[in-house]
């Protein structure tokens, strides 16, 4: 335990050193807010534009506050997940492209704990900067254009969570193998497989973390999804991929040639 | 003080198609110095990983402390190492008490304990200004030093050094060989260099390594004793007979080995007394017109000359 604080306060310290717990909060703040506010004015600023035929314009309305928030998640899908895997790209490949695990690793007897608090230092950024960004997206809608219910978007948020995590930590296992950008390539790019191939085979992928958003935006328009499957199976690979990441960056702690 | 603290039996590493390590033995003793010893690639740097913990040999064991210890005791052992590797890298965001204190924490010592120990390394290898500067801002001369401080500061019983002076400047390079040799008796040391004077300044053993495998070893003392061979150093005139005669000498019976140049000659003999005389004969038979004659001893530069050479 007093392993994991060690390096858990040094993780921290580094991010706040890089700035991280500045500019990925702020990140998920603007496009949180950003969302709310641009779909209030959208038809003003239609309007204004000009050469809509009044007929059209009567077409585009404000839609109700929960389709709101489920757009907010899919902006945080993209830009969101982007600035975050690219923030923890090199919490493991960092170390071994630089040659500080040269110095770190002797002295410690056991991989585990450090790898789990850069994990858990990653959640932290993680989860601070969603409950921030949604927190944003929540007040504004709530104030420009109409309640919402507490229930349905705390379990959408949680779920949201849980996609944003299992992928964000696929980059510690790919970071002890590859460079960081490769790793954040990699693991962007498995989400978006997994995410696809889910929405591709519903019945044979009940299970798959890639269901996550979709359940986290049906929770919030009103379905009541059963993710049970999905929110277990996510958690598992949280859990092997730390592991993974402890075992392959035992066996390879350098780089050839570092 | 003769009881062994690292013991290598057969160590082999393979990597891929390369075999940087093939089988190598030694034992350190308690408090000695030694010098791993060898050309660029000849395996130094693998077998010092291996040593820290950082590889796990193909083959072979280390053993640290008395005999009968292994496994968890290795373990153990691995928190009474420090290691320098070649090329420190360090957080470049952290300030060098900061790295110290983390270092120290991780190798077990308790907050207070850590931090004063981390003080005291900095003012033993003369960074005590430069504490709480960002490490990024060092210049490369303190980056070794603060390497050299960070493998010091869980007060180990062995330090693994791997060539810590070759990235220094000659005051940069003065420094730390001084403070090895005040080092010396209290911890082990074993560091790897590929210049035979660092390894004679302060080392008293020496393992000289060539591709892999352990071309000699032992006292530095025995090695010299061992290596030592009567030498003549000889200079002529130029001219045409000096160099004829010249020539000729590797024929002389008493003349073991002799490298020739136009005009000087570098000649291993048998017997010094007999070799001297004889060839003061010659040449004054002859009118050799020598500049120079000198007698003296091959080194273990030679030596190391001859072993990597081969």
């Amino acid at each position: 335990m007093s392993m994991f604080w060690i390096h858990f306060k040094k993780e921290m310290l580094e991010a706040a050193r890089s700035y991280k717990w500045i500019w990925v909060p702020a990140v998920f703040l603007l496009l949180g807010v950003m969302q709310p506010v641009m779909m209030y004015y959208l038809p003003d600023i239609l309007m204004m534009s000009g050469d809509i035929p009044p007929e059209a314009a009567a077409l585009i309305t404000v839609p109700p506050p929960e389709e709101i928030l489920a757009s907010t998640l899919s902006q945080f899908s993209t830009i969101g997940l982007l600035v975050l895997v690219l923030s923890a790209m090199n919490t493991v490949a960092g170390e071994r492209s630089n040659g500080t695990a040269e110095l770190v690793l002797p002295r410690i007897s056991s991989v585990l704990p450090m790898m789990i608090a850069k994990w858990a230092a990653m959640m932290s950024l993680l989860i601070l900067s969603f409950v921030l960004g949604y927190a944003g997206s929540a007040y504004y809608t709530s104030q420009l254009i109409g309640t919402l219910e507490w229930g349905p978007m705390l379990g959408a948020g949680a779920f949201y969570i849980a996609w944003l995590a299992w992928i964000v930590t696929l980059v510690l296992p790919l970071g002890a193998v590859l460079r960081g950008p490769a790793a954040a390539f990699i693991a962007l790019g498995s989400a978006a497989a997994l995410t696809m191939l889910a929405s591709l085979l519903p019945s044979h992928l009940q299970w798959s973390p890639g269901r996550l958003s979709a359940i986290a935006t049906e929770c919030l328009t009103g379905g009541d999804p059963s993710a049970w499957a999905p929110a277990v199976s996510a958690v598992c690979f949280m859990a092997l991929s730390t592991i993974a990441a402890t075992l392959l960056l035992k066996r390879r702690p350098l780089l050839p040639q570092a | 003080m003769m009881e062994p603290v690292l013991r290598i039996h057969n160590l082999t590493k393979h990597m891929g198609s390369l075999t940087p390590v093939k089988g190598i033995s030694f034992n350190l003793e308690r408090g000695s110095c030694t010098a791993l010893l060898g050309p660029n690639g000849a395996g130094k740097t693998t077998t010092l990983r291996m040593l820290a913990g950082l590889l796990s040999p193909s083959q072979g064991e280390i053993r640290y402390g008395n005999s009968g210890e292994t496994g968890a005791d290795n373990q153990r052992w691995q928190k009474r190492i420090g290691y320098l590797p070649q090329y420190p890298k360090f957080y470049g965001w952290m300030s060098g008490l900061e790295y110290l204190i983390f270092s120290a924490k991780l190798s077990g010592l308790p907050g207070k304990q850590a931090k004063l120990r981390s003080l005291e390394v900095l003012e033993m290898v003369g960074l005590q200004e430069a504490a709480n500067r960002r490490i990024s801002g060092y210049s490369g001369g303190m980056k070794q030093r603060l390497g050299i401080a960070q493998a010091l500061v869980h007060e180990p019983e062995m330090i693994l050094l791997d060539e810590p002076v070759s990235a220094l400047d000659p005051i940069g390079r003065r420094e730390v060989m001084d403070l090895l040799d005040r080092l010396r008796g209290e911890v082990t040391i074993l560091f790897s260099t590929h210049v035979l004077h660092d390894a004679e300044e302060v080392c008293d053993r020496m393992v000289l390594m060539v591709d892999g495998r352990i071309a000699e070893q032992g006292e530095l003392s025995e090695l010299r004793a061992k290596y030592r061979q009567p030498l003549l150093l000889l200079e002529v005139e130029p001219g045409e007979r000096e160099a004829d005669w010249l020539r000729s000498l590797p024929e002389r019976h008493f003349i073991e080995e002799a490298e020739i140049r136009n005009r000087a000659a570098r000649l291993v003999v048998q017997d010094m007394d007999e070799a001297r005389a004889a060839l003061v004969r010659e040449m004054a038979d002859a009118g050799i017109r020598f500049q120079r004659i000198e007698a003296g001893a091959s080194s273990l530069e030679d030596m190391f000359m001859k072993v990597v050479g081969a």
